[in-house]
């Protein structure tokens, strides 16, 4: 193989390259005749016409030049015959970085229109965990995959803030409903049902989870969230990394197993099904005794034994359905949402091409934590995009939180005006809570819907005026005296000048970005304690905010916000740090 | 018959085949040395399917050009990859029936069919290699073995078109071409994509075996009527 000298990062890539392969793998890395029937599945060639290395068996054969060059014999002998080549630099380590994060979403849909069976996409994910066994991988890949080593889960949420946030959607709920047993159980023992979360919802969704909540309550479950170890996604299906994925999901089957829970249910979320349910007991290389289940199964089960009721009239608006790669492709999960759909709304339009030869949100493979690929990715969206507009429906409904990221970004790039939603939000809209209220309740006083945050100054920043007036409007519509800032001076300002209760703060601004502010504020001993909750349309910039060496945001929201949205997130914002106030007085 | 043909037609093919054969164990036992992955989950998706339905239905995929979108809006592709591997087939059953059974091209009607076959395989073979040189994608993708290992197939197709029904009126030469490259194709295949074949089995199965404990194969065709082409 010459004498051209390797650099260390690359021996060791082709060196554990050899310790991966299995036979599965070694048989697509042979078995690709070039036919080129793959090309047009990919919807990075679709966006992309005339740009062949965006082509599944292009991508593949980076991969395949240097398997073939080590492992096979033909490319041992005869490498320029059939283009195989070795890896020699950092500088080519990183050139395959970009093809094998950056190029493809590892959806799926090239190995399921491959003649030959050649699945690509599961070797490409072997070709991230080799890079990211040497370092070579995306920041926001590292900075993921640290904190769900390091915390227990891919956001870094800690124990406290899980819990806290927990408790006070179980406050929420008990005030909806009036029923202190709606409240979510922790750590209960020998529940039939325990539910794991994506870290996302605890973050920047907790409507999820309280929907999820109250109709566990309505179908009488004996159920439990866990305390620790509840993040049922998995950043090693992303990385490639069988060691993370396999520590992953041994963390959550042992917690259920210790709680001794009867059946794990994973809430919305098709790379966290798939990892938890599929692939995590092969990374873990054990056996998981008990049974696991989406939530999707759970709500159209409970429906089906008549535990709970539905009013589909309660979802008038149309909606189409987006089926995430990972739950329809790789686990067979897609007549069951439409089941569930059929049954909780009015009007539902189908989106072509669907079920397991639907296209990717083009958010998939952990594209939303790449930001040095967000141009890309948003242009390869576009075949997503006209789907999406060609079913005339208002709502798009998908089963996973990292398609409703990318779908929510797609749908601002392209200006289609959806809302993006899951089937847990609807079937909450839509189930009949029958009235059980048994337990005199101890009177609380309640405030008037329309004066929640009556007493409360919150200043809203952001450089689009639409936008300020539209959060200005719904907060002091509720009882809020707002302050308006265009940008980050003006927000330092106003902040130190009026101290408000909360800030909301956009993260791309001209002049002071809102990544500075956050951090001027943070250093500043007047407004540290000051809530932030950062609204912003650019969610690749999130890790500005969170890879900081300062206490993160009280509260995240992406754009488009939605009155109800923004409303839930600001007082469980308000009532947190108030809570919190009160137990350090 | 002169010595060089019937050489080329017996000892020359027996040499190549069990080269071939000899070549392609041991390309066996390589892959098979790897280890093989393990679904150790319990089964997803639909109840009725399970992963020996799931390979089968692999198996079969490729006679259901309905089954994978890629085949279905480019049927005409199908078309020819199915024309090109009936030729394949009826060229080497040619190197059987010449030596070992030449009274079997006394039939016209299985003369007919030959030619046929095997000349609308020539006629794709060229029509496939115009598709690899003028299309950009295929050319990114291409290798020289790509490249070759057509060429080499098409002029097969060439001699074997001639070489039926094995007349020697205007000589030899036909004949000779088409067993020397016989032979020469029986050695070259196991270095080269040729021997994809021997590699269908294991991929299909492993990916119809996993696809159908995941409940996608064997796969539920619901009407795509807005194909994205
Ligand atoms: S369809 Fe399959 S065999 Fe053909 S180029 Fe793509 S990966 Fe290779
Ligand atoms: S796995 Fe998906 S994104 Fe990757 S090459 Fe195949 S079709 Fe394209």
């Amino acid at each position: 193989m010459g004498n051209r000298k390797r650099s260390y990062k690359a021996e060791k890539v082709i060196e554990r390259m050899g310790k991966k392969l299995n036979r599965q793998m070694v048989a697509s890395l042979v078995a690709c005749v070039h036919c080129g029937l793959c090309t047009e599945a990919c919807h990075y060639v679709l966006a992309n016409p005339g740009d062949p290395t965006y082509a599944p068996a292009y991508k593949a054969d980076q991969v395949r030049k240097f398997f073939k060059r080590h492992f096979d014999w033909t490319g041992r002998i005869l490498p320029w015959w059939v283009k195989a080549k070795s890896l020699y630099t950092d500088e080519e380590l990183n050139e395959l970085k970009d093809t094998v994060f950056g190029k493809c979403t590892n959806c799926r849909r090239c190995s399921l229109n491959c003649p030959m069976g050649v699945d690509y996409a599961t070797f490409n994910r072997m070709a991230r965990g080799l890079l990211v066994s040497v370092g070579v991988m995306p920041e926001g890949v590292a900075i993921v995959s640290k904190d769900q080593w390091e915390i227990g889960n891919q956001m870094g949420v800690l124990k406290e803030d899980y819990v806290e946030t927990l408790d006070w959607l179980s406050d929420e709920l008990e005030d909806e409903l009036g029923d202190p047993a709606v409240r979510i159980p922790i750590d209960k023992m020998d529940a039939d049902v325990v539910y794991s979360i994506n870290p996302r919802e605890i973050k920047y969704d907790p409507r999820t989870i309280s929907d999820a909540a109250k109709i566990f309550y309505v179908a009488g479950e004996n159920w439990t969230m866990p305390s620790e170890c509840w993040d049922m996604t998995n950043f090693g299906l992303f990385s490639g990394d069988d060691d993370l994925g396999g520590a992953v999901g041994r963390r959550l089957y042992e917690k259920v197993v210790e709680l001794r829970g009867g059946k794990l249910v994973i809430s919305e979320c098709g790379h966290g099904y798939r990892s938890t349910r599929c692939e995590a007991p092969n990374w873990a290389g054990m056996d998981v005794e008990f049974e696991m289940e989406s939530s999707v199964l759970t709500m159209l089960r409970y429906i089906k034994e008549g535990r709970i009721r539905v009013d589909k009239t309660k979802n008038k608006i149309p909606v189409t359905f987006h089926d995430s790669c990972n739950n329809a492709r790789s686990c067979g999960l897609f007549e069951e949402p439409r089941e569930l759909l059929s049954l909780v709304v009015e009007d539902f339009r189908e989106m072509y091409p669907n079920r397991a030869e639907n296209y990717c949100c083009t958010g998939g493979g952990g594209a939303m934590s790449m930001s040095e690929y967000t141009p890309q990715r948003l242009k390869s969206a576009v075949t997503k995009a006209n789907q999406m507009k060609d079913t005339g429906a208002e709502i798009v409904v998908t089963s996973c939180h990292n398609c409703v990221d990318g779908l929510t970004d797609l749908i601002r790039h392209y200006k289609l005006g959806m809302q993006v939603t899951q089937l847990v939000n609807l079937v909450a809209n839509a189930v009949v809570v029958e009235k059980k209220v048994a337990v005199p309740v101890e009177a609380v006083p309640v405030m008037a819907e329309d004066n929640v945050l009556k007493g409360y100054r919150i200043l809203v920043t952001d450089d689009e005026p639409d936008f300020v007036t539209f959060v200005s409007a719904v907060l002091e519509d509720h009882g809020a005296s707002v302050s308006r800032a265009y940008s980050g001076d003006e927000a330092l300002e106003l902040a130190r000048r009026e101290k408000p209760n909360l800030i909301t703060l956009d993260i791309a601004m001209p002049g002071k970005s809102g990544k500075e502010v956050f951090e001027e504020m943070r250093a500043d001993s007047d407004l540290k304690r000051i809530p932030v909750c950062i609204i912003t349309g650019r969610p690749e910039l999130r890790r500005l905010i969170y890879d900081r060496p300062v206490p993160p945001p009280e509260g995240y929201m992406d754009k488009p916000v939605t009155e109800d949205g923004l409303l839930l997130n600001v007082r469980k914002i308000l009532e947190t740090a108030h809570e919190k106030k009160s137990s350090e007085a | 018959m002169s010595g060089l043909l019937h050489f080329s037609e017996h000892s020359l093919q027996e040499f190549a085949l069990g080269f071939m054969a000899l070549v392609y164990i041991i390309r066996l036992v390589w892959l098979i040395h790897f280890k093989a992955g393990r679904d150790r989950q319990a089964q997803t998706g639909a109840a009725n399917t399970n992963p020996r339905k799931g390979f089968i239905y692999s198996w079969a995929n490729i006679a259901m050009p309905w089954a994978m979108e890629s085949t279905r809006t480019k049927f005409f592709l199908y078309v020819q990859f199915a024309i090109f591997h009936l030729g394949v087939t009826a060229a080497i059953g040619l190197s059987f029936v010449i030596p070992y059974a030449p009274g079997l091209l006394e039939s016209a009607a299985l003369v007919i069919i030959l030619k046929t076959i095997i000349g609308a395989a020539f006629i794709v073979g060229v029509m496939r290699f115009v598709r690899r040189l003028s299309n950009k994608y295929m050319r990114a993708i291409s290798s020289p073995d790509d490249y070759f290992s057509l060429t080499l197939l098409t002029a097969w197709f060439f001699f074997a078109y001639l070489s039926v029904p094995n007349s020697t009126e205007s000589g030899e030469w036909h004949l000779l071409g088409y067993f020397i490259l016989t032979a020469f194709f029986l050695v070259y295949v196991p270095f080269s994509k040729i021997s994809h074949y021997l590699y269908y089995p294991f991929t299909r199965y492993y990916l119809g075996k996993t696809m159908g404990h995941r409940g996608v194969y064997p796969m539920r065709h619901v009407p795509q009527p807005r194909e994205q082409r």
